[in-house]
């Protein structure tokens, strides 16, 4: 294992981070305390409570969630499609470094700054409404596992992408209305029965229902299935990177 | 002596359907200086894409000191410091950065020491904060070169180093790469500049249309396929070449007033002398006389066109 090249590409990762840190905080912080007041008061003010929960409080899981998919997508994406971009992923590909190893390195710098975000998030919901964790180590254990399979699925976007539009393309055109549609404001209790059945194939309704498990105990899906499912997307990604690496897929000529 | 690389019936095929190597053969010595000569389009950088892991090869074997390229990746592309023929760079980060940046990625523990002296050799000292971005065209040529060397490699490969470089920048090149030698670096360059090869590398390689044509000793090449011309001023020009002087290889130029005999140094007998009694004896006065050794230019371009 080459720990000095993982530790070169994640501390250059997150000093290109660093640079830009102002705007990719002040934006979600931003459009989160949007969120409350438009979400919170508006349609807080009509229903009080979710399954017995104050509705400020039971948007919060899926506002995070939003944020960390959201960014880790386009800071792994973006993290590689730019020296693919620029010509400088030269130097990775003629360095002695396996897959897994760039892999670590990009999409662990991209991960750590979403978990960041998401924390800060946390920090600004507080400020809005009460909020009791009841199990924050698997409240963490969620979000980290959230960010890092995310951050792989951008890493494979920005591989794959040739172009700027096809770099927002799958952010933009599935995941966003995945989120949307994810049960991130609502439980999906409250929807028709067969939009039930539609929405039990959205996988971000797992992340969502176990993230808000691990805050209020409750949630419209088994914990233990929620985590499967972020388990299967995890390996899904990591085969798909590991078989990009073999064939050289769009890296290597 | 050991081979630094060795390349093994190497061809590339890329997926357009063009073949850029065929089967090529070569061996790069240990610790020596190799030119690389051949017009665009030839292979070149397909050559050396494929043995610092940028390109796959299609089929044949690269060894890196004995070490396979695709097996043993991981030590052979260690061993390797690569200066691309594009400037690559990364516009926002700072040149201290982005050498720090290499050595990691190469598996290197930090070291600060290495990396300034090696800044402070290629007169990077000064801009060690500055963005690459600000920097001019031949800086980041430099900024390349130390990114490269950062990671102390034994094998160092140069595609096109003096491309937009000045005259300045080029003399401060060849200075390191002397230096580099003489601490037992080999060093793989390319260019499209002939006088660099004949200043610099102890053999030349030429390769066109995706073949090793010639590999020789740069010496060797000059001594064996070396003409030497004898150049002769004439007091009067001369309309004709007399008749008397038909089995010599003569030619008029200048409209007459200057003779050049091109010979083969190889030859037992160089004919200047019987040429010059030969001359007196048509009456022909000489004014003034010089020899010059063809250069590696005309080599060069007389195998390629030869291979057209
Ligand atoms: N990625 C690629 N896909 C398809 N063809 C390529 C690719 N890269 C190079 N080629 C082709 O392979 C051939 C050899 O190119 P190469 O870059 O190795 O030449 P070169 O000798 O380095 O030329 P130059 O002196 O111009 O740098 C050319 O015909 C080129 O068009
Ligand atoms: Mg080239």
């Amino acid at each position: 294992m080459n720990l000095q090249a993982i530790k070169a590409i994640y501390v250059y990762e997150m000093s290109r981070m660093r640079r830009t840190l102002l705007q990719s905080i002040v934006s979600p912080v931003l459009s989160t305390s949007l969120y409350f007041v438009v979400f919170g008061t508006a349609i807080g003010a009509r229903i009080e409570t979710v399954e017995g929960i104050h509705y400020g409080s039971f948007i919060v899981p899926g506002l995070i969630m939003l944020t960390l998919l959201q960014n880790s997508i386009s800071n792994a994406s973006f993290g590689i499609y730019f020296p693919k971009f620029v010509g400088t992923i030269y130097e990775v590909l003629s360095a002695p470094v396996n897959f897994l190893e760039i892999v670590i390195g990009y999409a662990g710098a991209a991960a750590t700054k979403s978990i960041i975000l998401g924390l800060i998030i946390l920090a600004t919901a507080h400020l809005f409404v009460p909020l009791h964790i009841e199990h924050p180590v698997l409240m963490v254990f969620f979000l980290v596992l959230t960010a890092v399979t995310f951050s792989l699925f951008g890493f494979i976007i920005g591989i794959w992408a040739d172009n700027f539009e096809k770099l927002q393309l799958i952010p933009m055109l599935i995941v966003t209305p995945l989120v949307f549609l994810g049960g991130s404001f609502y439980s999906i209790e409250m929807l028709p029965e067969t939009w039930q059945t539609v929405t039990l194939f959205n996988p971000v309704l797992y992340l969502v229902s176990g993230f808000r498990w691990s805050f209020f105990g409750q949630s419209d899906v088994s914990v233990h299935v929620s985590l499967i499912m972020i388990g299967v997307f995890l390996l899904a990604c990591m085969s798909i990177v590991w078989w990009m690496f073999k064939t050289g897929y769009k890296l290597r000529t | 002596m050991q081979n630094a690389i060795s390349v093994q019936q190497l061809t590339k095929t890329y997926d357009s359907g063009l073949t850029a190597l065929h089967s090529v053969d070569l061996d790069i010595h240990d610790g020596e200086i190799l030119a690389l000569l051949g017009p665009n389009g030839a292979g070149k950088t397909t050559l050396i894409s494929i043995i610092c892991g940028l390109v796959r090869p299609t089929s044949g074997n690269v060894l890196v000191q004995g070490h396979d390229i695709q097996t043993d990746y991981k030590t052979t592309r260690s061993l390797i410091g690569l200066v691309p023929q594009e400037l690559h760079v990364e516009t926002f980060e700072s040149v201290w950065n982005t050498v720090t940046f290499s050595r990691g990625l190469f598996g290197k523990k930090p070291n600060p020491a290495l990396v300034e002296s090696l800044l402070k050799d290629l007169s990077l000292w000064d801009k060690k904060d500055a963005k690459i971005m600000t920097l001019s065209g031949g800086m980041k040529r430099r900024v390349m070169i130390a990114k490269a060397l950062s990671h102390e490699p034994k094998i160092l490969f140069l595609d096109e180093p003096t491309a937009g470089v000045d005259v300045e920048l080029r003399k401060d090149m060849w200075q390191l790469i002397g230096r580099l030698r003489q601490s037992g670096v080999t060093i793989i360059l390319t260019t499209h500049y002939i006088e660099e090869a004949e200043e610099i590398a102890d053999r030349v390689g030429v390769i066109n249309k995706g073949r090793l044509v010639l590999i020789e000793e740069k010496n060797e090449l000059m001594r064996k396929l070396g003409k030497k011309q004898l150049t002769l001023e004439l007091h009067q020009a001369l309309q004709t070449l007399p008749e008397g002087l038909s089995q010599y290889d003569l030619s008029l130029v200048d409209g007459g007033a200057t003779l050049v005999y091109s010979y083969d140094t190889q030859a037992a007998r160089s004919g200047i002398g019987s040429l010059l009694a030969d001359l007196n004896r048509s009456g022909i006065a000489v004014k003034d006389l010089s020899t010059k050794q063809s250069s590696l230019e005309d080599i060069f371009v007389s195998l390629v066109e030869g291979a057209r």
